[in-house]
């Protein structure tokens, strides 16, 4: 499952048609590469895959895990969920377990979320709250240091052009997280796409900007990034 | 009188670059004047030209059992300079070694540069006249060393202030205004405690000014970082660095531009690689203390009038005694604007 960043395609596959899911298929499996440049490490790469298991129509369970070179990002998270279809569309409730370490400069990240997303055939709207827990230890590796974030809003919005149960699209969303992090205040932005290319193959993408301290008079770039993936659903 | 004029010739640039002058923009929302890159490189090219004059070895712990700072941040100066004035205030009747800042000095409108820029002045004059006397040849000296016979003209004195730059001070082409006045937004000082002519290693302490005010400290700034240019010369005793945007935020409940991840994760490292003692932020108009790593980092809430209009405990004055030991007091300010009373 490639989580709430390719959210249409997700869909897209995995609640075919979007008013119910087409309960053909258990399982999906998809991997994605990706390349951009951040403020702090330059230039990186990267690979993520995921797979996701559909118990019945309306439960679901997933892993993820990404590496980030030159970052030294080395992420893994597991994720379920139950869908309720409603007048307009779906809401998701999902809950994510997540672990990250970056390696680069030894902090290790844990986090906890929990997210409502409401699904249309245009528009998605997602809400949430995380907890966020980072330790590291002092530079004599000896002594280890924590601290907690126990309230931190998640919310993401996108829009498509055309209906979300169409073989292609492409959309923009602006959101605090993404795959494998969740932020405060600094809200992402991009744009989105997926093709399918064979009854059970998809393809998507999406190109994001990562600012540093919007809406807050700061805004600066902070990363810029690509990411193209296949998805494959059985 | 000179930096007068070239605000007001500032002003007029931006008259010709900004349709509006308002406090808050959709422009100023979205993105800030002049980029974290390019700010940087400015401010290391006049680091290095003036890295005589930024470099303050004072020796008054020969006179002292202790040095202390003073710390405040956020103070949006427009028309009403009363905080900023009672700031310099306090630090004159508590003989504060120097007072530092952390950034939106002043909401950015020319004319509220100006005022800046007079009060600056006017606390300059009140800094040397409690602090010098001039010799016969007309030099001001420092009255702890009556005896220096080359003294210094007014002009050389440098005003201890040291600010780091805030968001604020960015929208509107402010960095033009600002740059004007302070030069550098990426610096470090020493304050020299022992020189060891009485035997033993000489002993210093280490003072660094980062620009945060884009949220992040750029690439440029963090490969001059990494590149030991803020490192300084000595091994240090204390060090102690001064950020507008804050790394924790004060309320779980509170929005924060704080940094990302990734530059999160640097700083907290670099700091512990300097060993640092106390981090300072400002931005988010809250208080906050904590320790991290032992490392002291403390979020200031606005000095400002207008944002915080009743009497309150918005300064931090630093300890530093001579064996080593420190530590942190609120300082109160009582000055409230007549429009509130």
């Amino acid at each position: 499952m490639i989580t709430a960043t390719s959210l249409c395609a997700w869909a897209q596959d995995s609640y075919i048609p979007y008013k119910a899911y087409d309960g053909e298929h258990k399982h999906e499996a998809s991997a994605y590469v990706m390349g951009g440049d951040n403020v702090v490490s330059g230039k990186f790469g990267g690979l993520a895959v995921s797979y996701n298991h559909h118990f019945t129509p309306r439960w679901h369970l997933g892993g993820n895990a990404q590496i980030q070179m030159w970052k030294r990002l080395y992420s893994f998270n597991v994720t379920g969920g139950y869908r309720l279809p409603v007048k307009f569309g779906h809401l998701y409730f999902d809950g994510k377990l997540m672990l990250n370490r970056y390696n680069r400069w030894g902090f290790s990240e844990f986090i906890a979320n929990a997210s409502v997303t409401w699904e249309s055939a245009y528009v998605d709207l997602r809400l949430g709250e995380s907890l966020i827990h980072f330790w590291s230890k002092d530079v004599y590796f000896e002594d280890r240091y924590g601290y907690t974030e126990p309230l931190t809003l998640t919310f993401g919005f996108g829009v498509n052009i055309r209906h979300r149960n169409n073989p292609w699209n492409i959309g923009f969303f602006f959101r605090n997280y993404d795959d494998f992090y969740y932020e405060n205040w600094n809200i992402n932005w991009g744009l989105r796409w997926y093709a399918r290319i064979y009854k059970q193959w998809r393809l998507f993408g999406e190109f994001n900007i990562r600012p540093a301290g919007s809406m807050s008079q700061l805004a600066s770039r902070y990363e810029g990034s690509v990411k193209l993936g296949v998805k494959y659903k059985w | 009188m000179k930096t007068k004029y070239i605000i007001i010739a500032a002003l007029a640039a931006m008259a010709l670059a900004n349709t509006s002058c308002e406090k808050v923009s959709p422009q100023g929302v979205l993105m800030a004047g002049t980029a974290v890159e390019d700010r940087v490189q400015m401010s290391n090219l006049y680091y290095k030209e003036h890295l005589f004059e930024m470099k303050f070895n004072y020796d008054l712990m020969n006179k002292h059992d202790e040095y202390t700072f003073l710390v405040g941040g956020d103070s949006h100066v427009t028309t009403d300079p009363g905080r900023m004035d009672e700031m310099f205030a306090i630090g004159l009747e508590g003989d504060d070694l120097f007072y530092a800042h952390l950034g939106d000095i002043a909401d950015t409108k020319a004319e509220y540069y100006i005022v800046l820029d007079s009060l600056l002045d006017e606390a300059k004059k009140r800094y040397v006249v409690e602090n010098y006397v001039q010799n016969e040849y007309g030099r001001w000296v420092h009255k702890t060393h009556p005896e220096d016979i080359i003294g210094s003209t007014y002009e050389e004195i440098k005003f201890p202030f040291f600010p780091v730059v805030g968001n604020h001070d960015l929208t509107h082409n402010g960095w033009a205004l600002w740059s004007n006045i302070f030069g550098s937004s990426f610096y470090t000082f020493d304050v020299m405690i022992d020189d060891g002519s009485e035997g033993g290693e000489p002993i210093y302490d280490h003072f660094i000014f980062l620009d945060t005010a884009s949220g992040t400290l750029g690439k440029t700034q963090i490969d001059l970082i990494e590149d030991g240019v803020l490192d300084g010369w000595y091994k240090y005793r204390h060090t102690f660095v001064f950020s507008h945007t804050n790394l924790f935020r004060p309320s779980s409940m509170q929005f924060a531009s704080t940094f990302s991840r990734e530059e999160t994760f640097f700083l907290l490292q670099q700091f512990d690689e300097w060993f640092t003692t106390a981090v300072f932020c400002g931005h988010v108009h809250a208080w906050d203390d904590r320790v991290y790593n032992d490392v002291t980092y403390l979020t200031l809430d606005s000095m400002s009038e207008r944002n915080s209009p009743e009497p309150g405990d918005y300064l931090v004055r630093v300890h530093v005694k001579k064996d080593g030991d420190w530590s942190w007091e609120k300082v109160h300010m009582d000055y409230v604007s007549p429009k509130k009373k």
